[in-house]
C-alpha cells in the first residue's frame, strides 16, 4: 500500500507556493490525503494532486520581488519615458515622420513582395498528394538542338512501370476545339466562350478539383461534360444544371454530368470544363488510332515520392517511349509538377531556371529595400540621439543605468518599428488591388493568414532588434560629463564613418536598382520599337467559324469595299508567335546530315501582303485559285531559308514538306516568328486553301481602331449570325509575348521609386546632421567671406566619397545584372551609356539640392548669431 | 482592506468558525460546513474565503501545535474577531428585518 502522496505534485506545491502559506496549504493537502488513503490509496492521490492544482491561484503563487525598485521596469519610470518619446515624437514631428515613413515604404515593398512570391510558389501545391504528381516534358533533339515541349506523346505507355500509378492525359488550348461557344438557356442567340479540355476519367481523381455535385466520374462515360460552377451559374443561373443537354459546336450532344468547384487562379492546368476524349475524336474527326498520335499534356502520378531519375530511364525505353518517337530523338523527362512553373526555361534539354530567376531577383530587391529602410532607420535614430543628448545626460547623472537607457531606446525603436508596420500592413491592403491588376491575376495568398502573421511577427521582432540595438548602444554609451557641458559626444561624431558606411550601402542599393530599371525600360522600349519584318499594328486578328470561311470571298470584298480596311488575309499560323519548327523540309542537293528546323506557315494567297512581308525576289502568291493538287504548292521562302538551303537562286526550285512538293516563287525579306528571346528562324510560307487557316488578319487605317471593328463586326454578323465575333488586336498579342518582363519593369519601376524614396529620406537625414553639426563652422566661414557656393561644396564634399565609392559598386554590380538580363534575348539593345551618366548626375544633383535646403537656413542667418550662442 | 459586504459563502464560513470554537481550521470548517449544510467544498475554496475574511479583519489566527495526521505540520487556528461577530449580528438583523417585512398575504400560496 502506498500511503505516500505523488512526489512531482508535492514538489510543485513547494515550488509555486508563497513560503508563508506553505505550511498550511501542505498541512491541508497532507491531512485530507492520509484521511482518505487508509480505505481508498488511489483515490487520495488523485485528491492531493487535484487539491495541488486547486491551490494554485494567485494569492498562494510565490511572488518574485525583484531586486532594485529603481529598475527601468518600474511603473513610475516606465510612464517617464513614455511621455518623453512622445514628447520627442511631437517636439520634432517631420523628422519622426520621415522615420517612419521610410520603414513604411520598406515594408510595404517587402510585404508586397512577400505576397508575390509566396503566390508564385503556391502555385500547384493544392493536390494532396502534390510530391507524387509529375509532368512529362519532351525534349526533341533537331540536329543537335535541343527544343523542348511541355507535352508528351499520347501512346507514352506506363503500363510497364510499376512505380506509376495512373497517367492524366489532357488536351489543352487557347482555340477551337478547347475554346467553345456555349449559348446560356434564356439567351440562345448569345455566345459566350468557356476554355476547357479534354482528358481521361482521372483528371478528377488525380487531382484536386473537388465534384461538388453530380457523377464522382464525369469522364468515365462518353457524351458526358463537367462544368465549373463559375459555367454553371453563367449558363444556367441558379437552376440545377446537372442531366442538361448542350450541343457542342451545334452538333455533337453533351450531357452535363457534374460540376466542379472553380479551378483556383494558382493551378496550371485552367479550365472551366472538362469533357471526354470522345468528343474531341469527333470534333477532330479522328480515330483512335490517330489520338494516340498526338501530343497532350501527360501528367503521372507515382506510387510513393520516387527517384525521377530511374523513372526518367524508365520513361524512355521501350515499349514506354515508342520505337518511332525514339528513332525522332525525343527524350521524355519527368518534372516535379509543383516546380514546372518556377523552372519552365529549357536550354538544350536542361532546366535552366524561368519564373525563379525573376522570384529571385526581385526576393533580392526586397530585400534590399528592405536593408536600405533599416539603415536608414539607424542613421537617422543616431543622429536624432544628439538632439537628445542632454536628455541621456541627465538621465545618467541621475542614475539611469546603461542597460536601463539600452532598454528605453530598443523601446522606443521597437514602437516606431511596430508603428511603420501596422501602417504598411494597413497599406499594403489598400494597394492590393491595385497590384492585382499590375502583376495581371489576384494573389492568392493574404497578408493575414496565420503562417504570414507568423513570419512578419518575427520579421518585426528581428528588424526591431536590428534597427534599434546600434542607436540604443551609441546614445546609452554617451559621456554625461561631455554632454552636459554642451559638446557633442565623441560616440556621435565617431560613429560618423559607419554611418557613411552605411550610406554607401543604401545609395548603391537605389542607384543600382534604378539602373537596372532603367536598363529593363530600354530593353522594353527596344522591343516595342523594333521591326519584326512584318506589320504588327492596326492588325485586328479574328477567328472564322466554318461559315465564314465558305463565304470568305464575300466576306473579304465585303470589308475592303469599306474605306477603313486596308487588307485582308488568312493563314494558319500567327507570325507573332509561330509554333514549332519542321526539320521535314527536303531540296535538292540537301546532305544526309543536314537538319535545319524551319518555321512554317500555311496561307491563303492574301496574307503575304497583308501583313506587310518584304518582297526581295519573285512575286507573292498568285490570286487565282490553285485547282489542281498535282501542281506543286506555291511557296514563299525568307532569304534566311534560302540561304540555310544553300541557294543562290531559288526562285523555280522544288521543295518537299513531308510528302508534298512545293515550288518556290518568291524570296521575302527575314522576320521574327516568335519572341526577341530567341533567333530569327528561316521561314517557308506555303500556300493553303481557305478551309484550313485558322485566323483572319485585317488591317485598318491607323487611329480607326474602333471605326474599323465596328465595321468589321458588321460584315461578321452579316456573314455569320448565329456566333458572336471573337477577334484580338495584333499589338495586344504582341505585348503578350513579354508579360513577364513587363511585370517585371513595373515591379523594378516601382521598387525603384520606393528605393529613391528611402535614399532621399536617408541622404536628408544625414545632410541635416552634418549642417548642424557644422553650424559654427560654417559660421566662421561666412565671417571670413565665403562663399554660399563655396560653402555649399563644403558641405558637398562629404558627400563626394560616398558618392564616388556608391558608383563603384553599384555601377558594376547594374552593369553585370543588365548584360545577364539582356543576355536572355537574341535580339537586344545595347547597354545604354548614356543611362547611367544620367542616374549618376541625377543623383548628385538631388545631394546638392537637399544641402541646399538644409543648409538655407543656416547660410541666411547672420553668423554672428550662431557664433554668439555659446 | 476590502468592503465589510459578506457575501454568502463567507456568511457560512464565518458561522462555522464560530461553532468550532476554539478548533476552527480549513480541513475542520471544510468537513463542518459538508456535515451541516450539505455542501461540499474543494479545501482551496474554504482557505481563500478564510484568507479574505481574515483580510477584511473579520477573523484572526493563530499557528496551532505541530499534528500528526497534517505530517507535523501546524494548523492555522481561526478565531472570530469582535468585527466578525458585529457582521455576523449585522447579517443577522438584516435578514429577520427584511424577513418580517413580507406581509403575511405573501405566504399564503393556496390562493395563487
Amino acid at each position: 500500500m502506498n500511503r505516500v502522496p505523488p512526489r512531482w505534485a508535492d514538489q510543485f506545491l513547494k515550488w509555486y507556493c508563497s513560503p508563508e502559506l506553505l505550511e498550511e496549504i501542505q498541512g491541508d493537502v497532507y491531512e485530507l490525503f492520509n484521511r482518505t488513503a487508509v480505505e481508498f490509496p488511489r483515490k487520495a492521490r488523485w485528491l492531493f494532486i487535484w487539491n495541488v492544482f486547486r491551490f494554485f491561484r494567485w494569492k498562494n503563487i510565490r511572488k518574485i520581488k525583484s531586486d532594485h525598485t529603481d529598475s527601468i521596469f518600474h511603473p513610475a519610470m516606465l510612464k517617464n519615458i513614455l511621455i518623453v518619446s512622445i514628447r520627442n515624437f511631437v517636439r520634432y514631428p517631420g523628422q519622426s515622420f520621415i522615420t517612419t515613413a521610410g520603414l513604411t515604404a520598406g515594408f510595404t515593398s517587402a510585404f508586397l513582395i512577400l505576397l508575390w512570391i509566396s503566390h508564385e510558389f503556391s502555385y500547384d501545391k493544392f493536390h494532396p498528394q502534390k510530391e507524387q504528381l509529375y509532368k512529362v516534358v519532351s525534349h526533341v533533339n533537331a540536329n543537335g538542338a535541343v527544343q523542348t515541349y511541355e507535352l508528351a506523346g499520347n501512346n507514352l505507355d506506363v503500363a510497364s512501370v510499376p512505380e506509376i500509378e495512373s497517367i492524366t492525359r489532357i488536351s489543352s488550348g487557347n482555340r477551337w476545339p478547347h475554346e467553345l461557344c456555349f449559348r446560356p438557356d434564356e439567351k440562345p442567340a448569345e455566345c459566350l466562350y468557356f476554355n476547357g479540355v479534354y482528358a481521361n476519367e482521372t483528371l478528377f481523381s488525380n487531382f484536386n478539383f473537388p465534384i461538388l455535385q453530380g457523377d464522382p466520374n464525369p469522364l468515365g462515360k462518353p457524351a458526358q461534360l463537367a462544368i465549373s460552377q463559375k459555367m454553371a451559374a453563367a449558363l444556367y443561373g441558379t437552376e440545377n444544371p446537372i442531366g442538361r443537354v448542350l450541343k457542342i459546336d451545334n452538333t455533337h450532344e453533351v450531357t452535363v454530368s457534374a460540376v466542379f468547384r472553380d479551378v483556383p487562379v494558382n493551378s496550371s492546368i485552367q479550365f472551366d470544363f472538362a469533357l471526354p476524349f470522345d468528343i474531341l475524336k469527333k470534333q477532330w474527326g479522328i480515330n483512335d488510332q490517330m489520338l494516340t498520335e498526338q501530343f497532350f499534356n501527360i501528367y503521372l502520378k507515382t506510387q510513393v515520392p520516387v527517384d525521377v531519375r530511374t523513372l526518367n530511364e524508365k520513361l524512355n525505353q521501350l515499349p514506354v517511349i515508342s520505337a518511332e518517337y525514339q528513332t525522332q530523338n525525343i527524350r521524355y523527362e519527368a518534372f516535379a509538377l509543383t516546380d514546372l512553373r518556377l523552372y519552365n526555361k529549357f536550354e538544350n534539354g536542361q532546366a535552366t531556371g524561368g519564373r525563379i530567376d525573376y522570384i529571385m531577383l526581385f526576393s533580392i530587391i526586397g530585400i534590399l529595400v528592405l536593408a536600405m529602410a533599416v539603415i536608414n532607420f539607424i542613421n537617422l535614430s543616431t543622429a536624432r540621439a544628439s538632439l537628445r543628448a542632454k536628455e541621456i545626460g541627465i538621465r545618467k547623472v541621475t542614475g539611469a543605468f546603461r542597460g536601463g537607457l539600452i532598454a528605453q531606446f530598443m523601446g522606443e525603436a521597437f514602437v516606431l518599428v511596430l508603428i511603420a508596420f501596422l501602417v504598411s500592413a494597413i497599406f499594403v491592403q489598400l494597394v492590393l488591388p491595385f497590384f492585382n491588376t499590375l502583376i495581371g491575376e489576384p494573389l492568392t495568398v493574404s497578408l493575414l493568414n496565420t503562417r504570414m502573421i507568423f513570419f512578419m511577427a518575427i520579421g518585426l521582432i528581428l528588424i526591431a532588434s536590428l534597427a534599434g540595438f546600434y542607436p540604443a548602444l551609441v546614445i546609452s554609451s554617451f559621456q554625461p560629463a561631455t554632454i552636459l557641458k554642451g559638446q557633442l559626444p565623441t560616440s556621435i561624431t565617431g560613429s560618423q564613418q559607419l554611418r557613411k558606411a552605411l550610406m554607401v550601402i543604401q545609395l548603391s542599393v537605389s542607384v543600382g536598382i534604378i539602373l537596372f530599371g532603367s536598363i529593363l525600360y530600354r530593353q522594353l522600349a527596344y522591343i516595342a520599337d523594333v521591326n519584326l519584318g512584318f506589320d504588327r499594328s492596326n492588325t485586328l486578328r479574328l477567328e472564322p467559324t466554318h461559315r465564314l470561311h465558305l463565304s470568305y470571298e464575300a466576306f473579304r470584298n465585303e470589308l475592303l469595299s469599306n474605306p477603313l480596311i486596308k487588307a485582308v488575309g488568312a493563314s494558319d499560323s500567327n507570325p507573332l508567335e509561330t509554333g514549332g519548327g519542321t526539320s521535314e523540309i527536303n531540296w535538292p542537293g540537301k546532305s544526309p546530315d543536314t537538319r535545319v528546323s524551319f518555321k512554317l506557315i500555311g496561307c491563303y494567297h492574301d496574307f503575304p501582303e497583308t501583313i506587310g512581308l518584304q518582297l526581295v525576289s519573285g512575286s507573292f502568291f498568285r490570286p487565282e485559285r490553285q485547282t489542281n493538287d498535282s501542281v506543286a504548292i506555291e511557296l514563299l521562302i525568307t532569304k534566311k531559308a534560302a540561304a540555310s538551303m544553300g541557294m543562290t537562286n531559288p526562285i523555280g526550285e522544288k521543295l518537299t514538306l513531308g510528302t508534298a512538293v512545293g515550288e518556290i516563287i518568291g524570296i521575302v525579306d527575314d522576320f521574327h516568328t516568335s519572341s526577341l528571346h530567341t533567333v530569327m528562324d528561316p521561314v517557308i510560307l506555303y500556300r493553303k486553301n481557305i478551309y484550313n487557316t485558322s485566323a483572319i488578319y485585317i488591317r485598318y487605317e491607323a487611329g480607326m481602331a474602333r471605326q474599323a471593328q465596328e465595321a468589321i463586326n458588321t460584315a461578321y454578323k452579316k456573314f455569320e449570325p448565329s456566333v458572336t465575333m471573337k477577334y484580338w488586336f495584333q499589338d495586344d498579342t504582341f505585348q503578350q509575348l513579354y508579360k513577364t518582363e513587363t511585370l517585371a519593369s513595373r515591379l523594378v519601376f516601382i521598387f525603384s521609386i520606393i528605393a529613391m524614396v528611402i535614399t532621399f529620406i536617408g541622404v536628408t537625414g544625414l545632410a541635416t546632421f552634418n549642417v548642424m553639426r557644422k553650424t559654427k563652422e560654417i559660421a566662421l566661414r561666412r565671417v571670413f567671406g565665403a562663399s554660399v557656393v563655396q560653402i555649399l561644396m563644403m558641405l558637398f564634399n562629404d558627400f563626394l566619397g560616398i558618392l564616388m565609392i556608391t558608383l563603384g559598386i553599384a555601377l558594376p554590380f547594374a552593369w553585370y545584372a543588365a548584360r545577364q538580363w539582356l543576355d536572355g534575348f537574341a535580339y537586344h539593345t545595347e547597354l545604354p551609356w548614356l543611362n547611367f551618366v544620367a542616374v549618376i548626375s541625377a543623383t548628385a544633383g538631388l545631394i546638392l539640392l537637399i544641402i541646399w535646403i538644409q543648409g538655407r537656413s543656416i547660410l541666411a542667418a547672420n553668423p554672428t548669431e550662431k557664433l554668439r550662442s555659446e | 482592506m476590502k468592503g465589510t459586504y459578506l457575501g454568502e459563502l463567507e456568511e457560512l464560513v464565518l458561522l462555522t468558525v464560530g461553532i468550532l470554537f476554539p478548533d476552527a481550521y480549513s480541513v475542520a470548517v471544510m468537513d463542518e460546513i459538508e456535515k451541516q449544510a450539505g455542501r461540499s467544498l474543494n479545501i482551496s475554496a474554504v482557505h481563500a474565503v478564510l484568507t479574505r475574511l481574515e483580510e477584511k479583519g473579520f477573523l484572526k489566527s493563530t499557528m496551532s501545535e505541530p499534528t500528526e495526521e497534517r505530517g507535523g505540520r501546524r494548523k492555522r487556528i481561526f478565531l472570530l474577531t469582535a468585527a466578525g461577530k458585529r457582521a455576523l449580528e449585522e447579517a443577522n438583523e438584516l435578514r429577520t428585518q427584511l424577513f418580517k417585512q413580507i406581509p403575511k398575504i405573501a405566504f399564503q400560496f393556496k390562493l395563487i
